[in-house]
């Protein structure tokens, strides 16, 4: 049997591979970065919501059962750059610094993940202008080094806000969907903060809290425990205030009725999920159905989430649209399975 | 279009002013004042928190449920008593805001309601009135009319043990400057005489053995004003967590 082609080596594509592993199947685990883990381990994330369990303690037993497995074969580094059909499945092409292979493989597996909103692109948050507003990202590195210091002066700030939806649940920046994570991160990174500096006041800018499911005990707790506080409006635009390096954010309390122009110490931004560059790139390669989001769109999306409805190819993971890592593993299960029974057929 | 909120006009107002022989004095200027709302502090939740009975505040996520089956804000038709509204105002830490609804605040009448009703478990009747109280305690509330009144009757009833409407009336009138035509006392005092309850001065009713009630009475009065100066107490610094 020619090797299952796993395409991303986040969340999805490292329980797909361990899974085919576990099934004896030969992979062939194919990662762009240079390391494995996808955009935890890239941002470092620190404590995963909703158990708030450290983000190694779940990451690093999935590297485990793909390392050193005489059935996987690992290609860092690596980018796909032709696929095509064959009578046995598809014959593919990986590019490698400036070398190029051709592999036949029986099945693909794509796990290509998202990538997070740019959040520069909105402007009216200030957002690579002002040095104390921050990507919610960059704040998962700061908790996990305990290093909550605002970039300007490196002073600890006394209060900080969070404002939702940045690059989600809007049209100005073309992305109508919700991100499913943004609200419990945001709400679990104020929840880290408040308990290691209980001095630093938390608030969180919203429209809708949407911890979906049993998610939403990390919320009620953020508030009955931890003190978060949460202001419903989403914020206008960030300034700074004359003569200090306080941050403004404008916008309306709309509980209140009422514009408010708060200071803040730093202002987090909760910034969206989008298709990955390599989810695009997959998606052209193999001709498969992308959605008016750009997300890659399973035939039947209830019936059979992890089938693309082109023989061969699998999706697992944020490939298909924002997911948490739970749910990211759990594809990447099923994924393996359809695959190998493909691959076996 | 008229102006609904007549507390944020501000007016420039000239009590006597002359020029060249000519009396100016009125309004000179109308403003607006801003609405902008520039500061949140956790002053206010912090103590309430740390009150038997507010400990609650920080569960409320401002659903409504309290306020909407609440019997002063519906039946009673006191829209601006709204349980809800003064939780926030309060976990924001919006004092003048606040400030408006000191006396309003206790109108409660303890029905419960909002307690049984409440999807987060927040004992809103409770919260509701350590804010109260912190309005109270912080001197936030300006005497207002029915404060004069409730201090006129508090005295006419600690007087003789029962209360001499006559004398109520009189002081009441005293106090706000009211004066009542003539027809309409005359009105009011046959309605009293035939009722039995125009006994007032030398006639008025007594309670036996008054005198000694009316001293534990006057002591606890006293007690409870004293306690009232209490400073609020600070909170400890992040006292942010706890229910």
């Amino acid at each position: 049997m020619n090797p299952i082609l796993v395409l991303g080596g986040g969340p999805a594509g490292l329980s797909a591979t361990a899974e085919l592993a576990s099934l004896g199947a030969p992979t062939l685990l194919v990662e762009r970065e240079s390391y494995l883990g996808g955009n935890p381990k890239r941002w470092h994330y620190s404590l995963l919501a909703p158990d708030l369990r450290p983000a190694e303690e779940v990451m690093d037993p999935l590297l485990e059962r793909v390392t050193g497995r005489p059935e996987v074969e690992l290609r860092l580094g690596t980018t796909l750059t032709k696929a095509e059909r064959t009578a046995t499945g598809f014959s593919v092409a990986l590019r490698s610094a400036d070398t190029t292979v051709t592999r036949e493989v029986s099945a693909v597996v794509l796990a290509t993940g998202f990538d997070h909103f740019d959040s520069r692109r909105k402007f009216e948050y200030g957002y690579g202008r002002y040095p104390d507003v921050l990507d919610f990202k960059e704040l998962e590195g700061m908790i996990h080094d305990d290093k909550v210091l605002r970039p300007s002066d490196g002073r600890p700030p006394k209060r900080i806000a969070w404002i939702l939806c940045v690059g989600s649940r809007d049209v100005q920046v073309g992305n109508p969907w919700c991100c499913r994570m943004g609200c419990a991160v945001s709400i679990k990174q104020a929840v880290e903060i408040r308990q290691k500096h209980p001095e630093i006041d938390a608030y969180v800018y919203y429209m809708d809290i949407r911890t979906y499911g049993l998610w939403e005990d990390l919320y009620w707790k953020s508030m009955q425990e931890y003190g978060v506080k949460f202001i419903r409006g989403r914020i206008g635009q960030v300034t700074v205030a004359e003569g200090g390096s306080r941050l403004i954010a404008t916008g309306e309390d709309t509980i209140l009725s009422r514009p408010t122009e708060v200071p803040f110490d730093m202002i987090v931004l909760a910034s969206g999920m989008e298709p990955g560059t390599g989810t695009k790139q997959a998606a052209e390669l193999f001709g498969v159905p992308v959605g008016p989001e750009g997300f890659l769109t399973p035939r039947l999306s209830d019936l059979n989430p992890v089938d693309s409805g082109i023989p061969g190819v699998f999706f697992a993971g944020a490939a298909t649209g924002p997911k948490a890592i739970p749910d990211a593993v759990t594809e990447g299960m099923g994924a393996a399975l359809r695959a190998f029974q493909y691959a076996r057929r | 279009m008229p102006i609904v909120e007549k507390s944020l006009v501000r007016v420039d107002r000239t009590e006597k002013l002359e020029l060249e022989g000519i009396d100016v004095s009125g309004d000179w200027n109308t403003f607006l004042r801003s609405r902008v709302w520039t500061d949140l502090d956790v002053k206010v939740a912090d103590w309430v928190r740390a009150q038997p009975g507010g400990d609650t505040i920080d569960r409320c996520w401002q659903c409504g449920t309290c306020t909407a089956g609440c019997c002063m804000h519906t039946d009673f038709g006191l829209t601006e008593f709204n349980p809800r509204y003064f939780i926030y105002l309060a976990q924001i830490g919006y004092e003048e805001e606040l400030r408006r609804y000191a006396h309003t605040i206790w109108r409660c009448v303890s029905c419960n309601k909002c307690v049984e009703r409440c999807p987060k478990g927040v004992k809103v009747e409770e919260v509701v009135h350590t804010i109260g109280s912190y309005l109270e305690r912080t001197g936030a509330a300006p005497e207002s009319p029915a404060d004069r009144f409730d201090r006129a009757y508090t005295e006419n009833l600690l007087n003789r043990g029962i209360l001499d409407e006559a004398a109520l009336f009189r002081t009441y009138e005293r106090l706000e400057g009211r004066k009542t035509p003539t027809r309409e006392l005359l009105r009011m005092g046959l309605a009293l005489f035939t009722s039995g309850r125009l006994r007032t001065g030398p006639f008025a009713h007594r309670t036996r053995g008054w005198g000694k009630m009316r001293e534990v009475l006057r002591a606890r009065l006293e007690e409870e004003t004293r306690q009232r100066r209490v400073p609020v107490p600070k909170p400890p610094v992040g006292a942010g967590g706890g229910r």
